[in-house]
């Protein structure tokens, strides 16, 4: 890879990980969530600083050239970050029926005592 | 012994009152519930109105979510039995006795209606298509289960107080009919099948279409033989 697309990249991904930093630092992403990130952002730059780095693992693992290499393990991980989000979504899913559900029976044992109230006052 | 009727509703308020009224004038001392799945209709207002015992959901949760929330209704205020009965008027309020036997004998923990069983009693068999499914999601449920049903989609069904308990934690949300029959054989309780007779719906417009059945049989399909891979229990 040439020094000036080494260095893009590593521009890029240190703004990347800024932003994410940033984003859990005002409460707007989780920590569980960002570590995934940030955890490969150090291992990308890593891999960048370190010459001939990228080349040596294409080889090691038999690509032809370094993008499919870099394609493969890119679409890998995202298929298992969708994979992982609907997880959540299915856990929250959930979590929101229980909720409607309690809330909704709670509401009726407050009419229903609201309403035996009323009886016994008009019964006065 | 203390039963209580399940009724969910979702935008029926041409059938919701006629099939109160039934219930009131088949036993005064049948209790039952009437839930409100966020009906965009005058539901709520006929439900209010006439003084109805419901429960209002704030949001529409779909049939699953609105029967769990009738079963857990049931658990809290201890009933015995829990029927779940159709407020669209397909369902017989006078099959109510036949359905709780079984239960009351203890010969099962659930008891399906079906429309299949009793040729001669049945006045609405249903289209061809719908039976040719019921059919083809019974024998999946014989294959993954070894139980015998002829009705699984009916929701139609009696539940002794074990089961409501366990409708109450952990309802299917997808295709709860077929879906809880196969979760209830793996937990190790017993289904029988109990002939009742179902009218054509009385007004209102029924959530099952023809072009979703299709994707309908290959979903709940995979939902069977999903949930026959959890663990048996045998009780």
């Amino acid at each position: 890879m040439s020094v000036n697309l080494t260095i893009a990249v590593a521009i890029i991904f240190v703004l990347m990980m800024l932003i994410i930093i940033n984003k859990v630092r005002k409460g707007k992403l989780q920590l569980a969530y960002s570590i995934f990130w940030i955890i490969s952002g150090i291992i990308l730059i890593i891999v960048l600083l370190i010459p001939n780095c990228i080349s040596n693992i294409t080889n090691l693992l038999g690509f032809e050239v370094i993008s499919n290499m870099i394609f493969f393990i890119t679409i890998v991980m995202a298929f298992y970050l969708i994979l992982q989000l609907m997880t959540e979504l299915s856990k929250e899913a959930k979590r929101n029926v229980s909720l409607i559900q309690e809330i909704s029976l709670l509401k009726k044992r407050v009419t229903d005592i609201e309403n035996e109230k009323n009886k016994e006052n008009k019964g006065e | 012994m203390r039963v209580l009727l399940i009724i969910p509703a979702y935008n029926e308020e041409e059938n919701i009152l006629n099939t109160c009224n039934k219930i009131k004038e088949f036993s005064k001392e049948l209790d039952f519930v009437v839930i409100n799945d966020g009906s965009k209709d005058n539901t709520l207002k006929i439900l209010q109105e006439n003084s109805i015992n419901h429960i209002n959901l704030i949001k529409n949760l779909g049939i699953g979510g609105a029967v769990q929330t009738g079963y857990k209704y049931a658990y809290e205020n201890g009933y015995d039995i829990a029927i779940q009965f159709d407020g669209d008027g397909q369902h017989d309020v006078n099959y109510v006795s036949n359905i709780c036997k079984p239960i009351i004998e203890g010969k099962a923990d659930m008891a399906i209606g079906t429309r299949y069983l009793d040729k001669s009693a049945s006045s609405f068999q249903s289209t061809f298509m719908r039976r040719l499914g019921s059919k083809i999601i019974c024998a999946l449920i014989k294959i993954t289960t070894k139980t015998k049903v002829t009705d699984p989609t009916s929701g139609f069904r009696a539940v002794n107080k074990d089961i409501i308990e366990v409708f109450a934690n952990e309802y299917p949300s997808d295709y709860p009919e077929p879906e809880s029959i196969v979760n209830i054989t793996n937990l190790g309780y017993k289904i029988m099948d109990v002939p009742v007779s179902m009218n054509e719906r009385e007004g209102g417009k029924s959530s099952i279409n023809v072009w979703k059945s299709a994707h309908y049989m290959i979903k709940v399909s995979l939902a069977i033989i999903i949930d026959s891979l959890n663990k048996r229990r045998v009780k």
